[in-house]
Parts: structure tokens; sequence; C-alpha cells
């Protein structure tokens, strides 16, 4: 089985190919897909991870609930979440009551939480502290993401569409030395619109004529990434039907799953639960409970969905958020910038299971913040090497990190 | 005969504009002014496009014709420049009894049913839905406000497109990115008003009077929580923000500097659309803010920040990289920070620095900016001779899709430009907006009448009149017709759908709509006008008219390769009663260019 041959991108012709006899015969298509997708099977080669990120500061204490320790309930007397309302996983730990299904994800051993993240002197800034997880590079710097440098170093042959960041801007954690990621919002309209006539013209694109202008040659970089892509993913999207619910608000990840299904060559996913969504300052807890419904029945869905298509042993994904909040609530029943949180991966190879130390809800640093107890980047590091194979984490993070076992 | 000579020169004029600005990379960081006499049509056209939002070859001309120390004043100081603009035609959507408007649609209906009333409206004596007038109101003020911004914006891209004073505009626009408030979180059009209108009148004024301003005013205000930050319970959103967005940049202050500096702004608040402080409220106590104590109230918190020399740094250094570049050397930091400190944080002599140094018009600083979304749309429409922002394409669509929705920034910390514009995404986006203006679709359905798919209303809208219960009328899924006949209308106090529709359809009464005109364009007129003879001057024209940097041979060909198969010939003469659709194809391709996205 390991011995077939991974799944190539497609070509242009392969892709007209299939593009129009979609047009004629609705049969084809779904044949071609899941060919590519056993083929993608096959190898860890094909080993997919997909971040999750919900900005804005998601408030780990108020998702995953220590409802059993009473400084929790002291810190917060009217925010805090009843013991007999959390969804409990044991008996020191359970999800905020609007995560059904994170909690049978959990149940099933198919979730890592992954306690106390975080890293020295931290940032309470959105921006400052969003930049150094998207860099997994704190105070230093640097310019290019932690999944676009690993892009780089797990695939210097430069597959196209490698990368793919649902959203609409490009994040931070993509941006790489040598991948162009495919960044896109919407499918539908991910296309150019031009008459029949003008087709050629508007695909060609020409070389800078002022090399020394950078931004010129940025764009031209990303023009024929858009040439290639777009027809790809468009054509993923229309075809791609499912009877699995994701809930209300699945934060991308039917996108993602469409270009699953479609066979993409695409190892690395970035969505993100956008515009600051998680940060609560104010009168949290019905919005916040609505919040982890999405993100909790998204993820859950796209599991779900994967089983379907018979990609769920391949895809992992990953859940973070910039920091959590301060450990005792404000004055306007909200929370403010915080530190220390969970992370939380998911999949059937993750090892479910708690992992690191919980931060002690009694010894807090004196801006009233949990402790860290785990770096963030050492996460990274069991996903790179655990998931993906890439032994050498040390050198996209400039220092070791020992992964955790998560994985098998 | 003299209107010939004329065109002939202005073809010629604009076409030498394409050679590049600069010869080389000198004048890179040196702030000193450029000789009135390297001042030509190419460096007009590059300060308009910066300093406003670019410029149909006449208006290039006009300031070609100035000297640069000239051209740049009538930019910079522009409030004697006649410019008789209308004011924001409001629909008057407000009513009395709003204020103060509730956080949430369960506290406008707890406060009813505590108080028997909320927002104006009074809880129905007894019946079913008692408070679903109460509901109804809520919903139809976030319609009105909403639909109300989407006009303003229309208000305000027609002000940039037409103003004698770009820079005014664009000034504001970017004092909007940088003091970033959303209507989303506002939910109050007129608090957002007031904010551009202080933009455009304190814009190129002082910074230290446009940040009190600002920190004075009910939407900065209501967006950043003001009103729950009390003494002996500071929240710390607000001063942080400033201290990291607005005036510092983050990494020159401390977690302290920010928990002391809240303190000296509790007890500030707004009521409706009026700064008021709350002496009960705020912490008359010794704050230590940056090194300095004293027991300090806002004003005085913004004073010490100003008189912190990175401050200074940090502002005209986000200026110029709005303006200019997105890189700053450490040293161009340094002296553009001297400029806005000895000049007591006035706001016009750095710019009139910036718009006069060899360095804006060095090789580095010329057609490298890639232009944010609504300056591409707005300078398009400036290109293509429009005097109105067309209704067709919608401009808040087209905007928010290109990511840059007037009134809706992502987040506080407002737009990110350069790079952060383009993605494979957005790069075809920007092609499809040439599309949808040279060939408005005649499928279009205005987004501020249509409420669309979002609200799920338009078949309530359809059952209620055909005498559906509001239960199943309101059911969201299409199995209401088999157990139709099982369900009575349920007693409930209010059904949340009832009230989003209602609020829908009270505010489309009230709120004025847009006009839907779509372009009117005739660029067979242009090109004739301007002298062209052939497809290859028409095309050459065309790309010197609107696009700022040079573009390959070969695909400069193509294009003028395919007018002439779609004319029938090279010559354009014989060709008018039918050369615009041919022209508009053109004109798309061009538009389509990466090349097109730099200004």
């Amino acid at each position: 089985m390991k011995s077939q041959p991974q799944l190539k991108s497609w070509s242009r012709r392969e892709i007209l190919r299939a593009g129009l006899a979609g047009m004629c015969a609705g049969a084809m298509p779904m044949v071609f897909s899941r060919a590519a997708a056993a083929a993608a099977n096959a190898a860890t080669g094909n080993r997919i991870l997909v971040v999750l990120e919900l900005s804005g500061g998601n408030d780990g204490l108020n998702t995953l609930v220590p409802y059993a320790d009473d400084a929790y309930y002291r810190l917060r007397p009217h925010i805090g979440i009843k013991a007999d309302k959390v969804r409990k996983i044991d008996d020191r730990f359970g999800f905020n009551p609007g995560m059904a299904g994170f909690q049978k994800l959990y149940k099933d051993g198919k979730m890592a939480v992954v306690h106390g993240c975080g890293y020295a002197q931290p940032s309470f800034s959105h921006f400052t502290s969003m930049a150094y997880w998207h860099t997994g590079a704190p105070n230093s710097g640097e310019e290019y993401g932690w999944v676009g440098r690993l892009a780089d170093a797990i695939d210097p042959k430069l597959t196209p569409n490698f990368i793919v960041n649902i959203d609409e801007t490009q994040s931070l954690a993509v941006r790489a030395k040598d991948h162009v990621p495919v960044v896109f919002d919407d499918p539908n309209t991910f296309g150019r619109k031009g008459l029949y006539q003008t087709r050629a013209l508007l695909d060609h694109v020409g070389e800078p004529v002022d090399a020394g202008n950078a931004s010129q040659r940025y764009l031209t970089e990303i023009a024929r990434s858009a040439r290639e892509a777009s027809v790809l993913v468009r054509d993923a999207w229309t075809k791609y039907k499912t009877p699995v619910d994701y809930g209300i608000l699945p934060v991308d990840l039917p996108k993602v799953a469409s270009l699953i299904a479609a066979g993409m060559p695409t190892r690395l996913y970035y969505v993100s639960f956008r515009h600051n969504a998680f940060d609560t300052h104010v009168q949290q807890s019905d919005l916040h409970q609505r919040l982890l419904t999405y993100a909790s029945d998204g993820v859950a869905g796209f599991m779900a969905d994967m089983e379907r298509i018979g990609r769920a042993d391949d895809v992992v994904v990953m859940v973070f958020s910039e920091f959590g909040r301060r450990v005792p609530e404000n004055t306007s029943l909200g929370t403010d910038h915080g530190a220390a949180n969970h992370m939380y991966l998911i999949g059937k190879n993750v090892r479910g299971g708690h992992y690191g130390t919980p931060s002690d809800l009694t010894k807090l640093d004196e801006g009233d913040n949990l402790v860290y107890t785990t770096d963030f980047r050492r996460v990274y590091a069991s996903v790179i090497e655990g998931w993906l194979k890439y032994n050498d984490s040390k050198q996209l993070f400039s220092q070791p990190f020992e992964p955790l076992p998560i994985f098998a | 005969m003299l209107q010939a000579i004329q065109s002939k020169t202005l073809l010629l004029i604009v076409l030498l504009a394409a050679i590049p600005a600069a010869s080389a990379a000198d004048g890179v960081g040196d702030l000193a002014p450029i000789d009135a006499k390297d001042w030509n049509y190419a460096k007009a056209a590059h300060l308009l496009e910066r300093a406003g939002f670019g410029g149909t070859p006449e208006e290039v001309a006009r300031y070609a014709a100035m000297t640069p120390q000239a051209a740049v004043r009538q930019l910079v100081h522009s409030k004697d420049v006649p410019n008789p603009l209308p004011d924001f035609d409001e629909s008057g959507a407000h009513e009395a009894g709003l204020e103060p408007f509730p956080v949430s649609r369960p506290a406008a209906t707890d406060r009813a049913k505590e108080t028997g009333e909320s927002m104006g409206v009074k809880v129905k004596p007894t019946g079913n839905r008692r408070l679903q007038p109460v509901a109804n109101k809520f919903f139809y003020w976030l319609r009105a406000s909403r639909l109300e911004t989407h006009r303003m914006s229309y208000w305000w891209a027609n002000r940039m497109l037409v103003t004698e004073r770009p820079l005014e505009e664009k000034m504001a626009l970017f004092w909007h990115g940088h003091f970033a408030n959303s209507e989303e979180k506002i939910r109050d059009y007129r608090k957002l008003l007031n904010q551009v209108e202080l933009f455009q009148e304190k814009g190129t004024g002082n910074f230290r009077d446009l940040m009190i301003s600002v920190a004075q005013d009910p939407g900065m205000l209501a967006f950043l929580d003001a009103g729950v930050n009390v003494k002996g319970a500071p929240n710390e959103n607000f001063a942080r923000e400033i201290m990291e967005l607005f005036t510092m940049g983050v990494g020159n202050y401390t977690e302290t500097d920010i928990r002391e500096a809240a303190r000296a702004f509790t007890g500030w608040n707004y009521t409706d659309l009026t700064f008021v402080v709350n002496p009960d409220r705020h912490d008359d106590s010794v704050k230590n803010v940056l090194g300095s104590s004293g027991n300090y109230d806002g004003v005085q918190v913004i004073d010490v920040i100003l008189a912190q020399p990175v401050t200074a740094d940090y502002l005209s250094a986000k200026i110029y990289k709005y303006f200019v570049r997105q890189e700053v050397s450490p040293d161009l930091r340094k002296q553009l920070g001297s400029v806005l400190r000895d000049n007591k944080y006035e706001i016009a002599p750095l710019l009139e620095t910036i718009f006069l140094s060899r360095d804006f018009y060095s090789a580095q600083s010329t057609g490298t900016r890639i232009k944010p979304p609504v300056e591409l749309v707005v300078s398009t429409y400036r290109k293509l001779g429009l005097k109105e922002v067309p209704g067709v394409p919608d401009f808040n669509d087209v905007t928010e899709a290109l990511g840059q929705k007037l009134f809706y920034p992502p987040t506080v910390a407002g737009w990110a430009h350069g790079k952060s514009w383009i993605t494979p995404g957005l790069l075809l986006a920007r092609g499809n907006f040439g599309y949808d203006t040279l060939f408005p679709d005649i499928n279009f359905l205005p987004p501020d009448r249509y409420p669309g798919g979002d609200y799920q209303i338009a078949q309530v809208n359809d059952k209620l009149a055909l005498g559906f219960d509001v239960t199943t009328a309101t059911k969201p899924d299409s199995k209401e017709l088999t157990s139709m006949s099982m369900q009575a209308d349920r007693d409930e106090d209010f059904n949340t759908r009832l009230a989003s529709y209602r609020g829908w359809q009270q505010a489309l009464q009230k709120v004025k709509p847009i006009p839907r005109d779509t372009a009117q364009l005739d660029l067979t007129q242009m090109v004739t006008k301007a002298g062209a003879r052939t497809t290859q001057e028409a095309i050459d024209y065309l790309i010197a008219r609107f696009v700022s940097v040079p573009v390959d041979a070969q695909t400069r060909a193509g294009i003028v390769e395919f007018l002439t198969k779609e004319l029938g010939s090279s010559n354009l003469a014989g060709t008018e009663t039918f050369s615009e659709e041919p022209l508009r194809l053109a004109l798309h391709l061009i538009l389509s260019l990466p090349e097109y996205q730099l200004g």
C-alpha cells in the first residue's frame, strides 16, 4: 500500500477534462475524485493538518471548566459555569454546556487536551501575541509563519497548492519564503469573470518590467497561483455535497472538507474564527457559549465528514487561541486579556487524553494570570514530528522543543 | 483644429508619463525637497495617486503646471480650496426613546419585562406576544443603522470621487483605519458620521487636538467599552488601545502603565451623542504612568504619552507607511519623528515634508504601493471620469469583497496594508470589480432593498401574507405545510424571527434607497478625444491613463491584437459606432493586470 505513488498535483489539462466531464456526465468526477482520494489515502506522506484559530483570546477556563476546583468559583463568582451545567469528561474537567461535539470527541478518545500552553513574558496585545503564535517565535521579529516555514521544509519541491488558507487576508502563520499559499474566502467567487474571447488574455501573466519592484513581483506570483488554484477550488466546491451537519457557523471547515474530498495535494490548511470574535470583555456568558457551540459543532461535523469520505485517518485538527483570559472575572461580567490556555488536537490517530500540567489557579502571576506550564511550540513540535513526520522541528524554531507523545 | 492639437499634446504627455518617474535609486531616505526643475507630469501623477485618489490626465496636467511646492501646498492646506459638497442626507431613522440602546436583544426584552417599556415602546397589556413590538423595535434600529451606514459610505465615497481636496478625504480615511471603529459593535451610524466629520475637519490639524477629540468621542467610548471603566474597577481596553494602537506602539510601555492610565480615564462616558464625565466614578488619586506621576485625568495622560519621543516616531512612521511605502529604516523613522515633534504634533508640516521629499519621488517609492480596496475603487471611477459612484455594482459589497468595507474595519487595529491586500482570491476579485463596472449585472438586486438569504425572512414575508400563523411562518425549514394543521400559533412573549422581519420592514420604509445608476461611460469618446487613431494608440493611452507602472511588451501587444481583432481593424476611424464594447473588454483586461493594483 505504502509504495503507491503519491497524488500529483493536477495538470491544467486534467482539470479542464474533469470540469468538462462534470458538465456532460455527472458521474465522472465522483469516480475521478474517489480514485484520487484512494491514492492519497495510501501514503503517510499525505497526512493533513488543519489549524483552527480562535481569534480574540478564547476564555479557556470557561471552555474546559475545572469544575472540581474551588478557586475557579472563587475567582469567577458570577460567570463561573456551575458544576451541574458543565459537560463532564472526568472528575476534574468538563466542557462548556454548548460543546456537545467536543465532549463526544474527547469521550471517543479522539481528542488530546494540552494544558497550560503559553510562553514566557506573555504579551497581552491581540496582535502581538497572535503574531507570536503565528511565527512560533515570540519576541523575535521572525518574518515568516511557522506553517509557511514548515511547508518550505517538508516540501522543498514546492508542490502547488500545498498550503490553503481560507480567510479574507493571508495569515502571517502561512507566510512562507518559497511556497505561495492559496488564500481565498468564498469558493463561489474564487475565479475570474470575463467573456470567452478574453479568457486567454485574462489567464496570461506577464513578466514584471521593473525587476526591482518587489510589490510587482509579488503580484505576479500571486496572479500565477490564483490562476492555478481557482479552477481546482471552485470545481471541488461545486461537486461537494455532504449529508453531515456542521452546525450553524462552521468556520470554513466544509470548504476544507470539499478540497480534501476532491483530492487536493494540500497538506496544511489554516482557518480562523475571525475578527477577534472571542474577545469577550463584557457580558460574556451567552455570547461565549454560542461561539463555542459553533466551533465545537464545526469540528465535530468536520471529523464526521472525514469519516464519511474515508479520510479520517489522514487528518488532524489543531485548535488554539492567542491567549486565554484573566482568571478573575471583571466587573462587566466578562474577562480581560490573559495568558496560558488549552490547545486541542483532534483526530482518529490522536491518543486522547490530557497532556501537560494544568496551570494552578491558586498560583497566578502578579497580573492574576495563569502561569504557562507548556511552551506552545512543544505542541507545534508534536504535530510536526509526531503527525507530519518531519523530524527537525528544532531547525524550524531555532531551538529544540520536546514533542509530547500525542501520536501513536 | 486647436482642439485636435490639444488632444494630441495630451496623448503625448500621457504616453511620456509611462516612463518611470525616477531614473535611479537616488533620493531614498532623503527628506530634502526635490528640485523644482525635476517636477513633471509623471511626478504630479504620483503625487495625486498617493495624496489623493489618482487623477484624470486633465487633473494631473493641472498639478504638473504648478511648482511642486504649490501643488503640495494646495493638497495639504486645502481648507481654503472651494469644495461645495453636500453634508450627509440623513433619512431620519433615529427616534426619540431609542437611547440608551440596549446592548443585546435579551437586554432589550428584559428591560421591557422589568419596567413595562423599552426603547420607547410599551409592553402590550394582555394577549399573545406582549413583547413583540419591543423586539421589533430592537431589530428595527439594528437594520436601520446598518442601512444608513451603507448610505453613509456612498456619501463618503462620492466625496472622495469629486472632492477638490483629495488629501482631506484620504487623511480622513487614514484616521478611520487608525482609530478603527466598526458599526458592527457601535450600532449607531450617527456616532460614526460624527467621527468621519471629525477626521475630515481635524485630520491634517494637530494630533493632540485630534487624539483628545477621539478619546472623548462617543463612538470611540462605546467601541472600547469606556462605560464600564469606573473607579475601583478599571477596564483596560481603552487605555491599552490608546497606547498600543493610537500613539506609541507595542513594546514601549508596561502592563502597569496601562492599568494606571486606565484609572485616569475612569468616569469617562457618553450619553447618546455627548461626552460626559461622571466625577463619582472617576478615580481621584495619584497615577504613575510612563515614569511620571500625578493625579491625572484622561487628557493629562494623553499629554504624558505625547511627551514620549517614541510617540511622534510611531505616528509619523505610520503615516509615512500609509502614503509612501511599508519599509522605514530606523534612521528615516527618527527623521520623520523629529519633524512631527519639532512642529508640536502639527500634521500638515509632516505631510508637506513627505510629499516634497526626494525619498517620496525615488524609484523605491514610485509605483510600489498596493492600492487599498477603497482607493482602488474610487480611483478607478475617478480615472474613468465618473462624477458619481455607480449604484451597480454596490459599493459596499465590492469593497467588502475586496477587504475594506468602510465603517466595518475587521478589528480595532484597522486594516493591515501592503501585501495583506492581496491574496489569490482577492486579486481575482479586483479584476471582477472591473468587469462588474464595465458590464453591469442585469440580475443585480439592491442589497439595501432585498435582505437576501442571510436573515431567512423572505419566506416569512410571503407566508404571513398567505395567512399562515406566526409560528408556522417563521419556522426555518420547509416542512411547514405538513405540520401546519397540527400546530397552533405558539403562545410566547415574542418571536425573534418575526421581530427580525418586522424590523427590516420598518427600516426599509424609513431609510432612503441608494440610487442604482450604472456607470455612465463612453470609452469611444474617451480615446477619440485623446487623439488616438489606431488600436495601438488607444491601448497605449488607456494603459497610461489607468496603470502607474510599465506593462511588459508582450502583454501590451496581446491586448492591442485583441482589440484589433474585435474591431476588425487596427484603424479606429469608422469603428466609432461599435467600438464601445470592444474597448470595454480591452479595459477590463487592463484593470485585471497585476500591475493595475499598484499606485
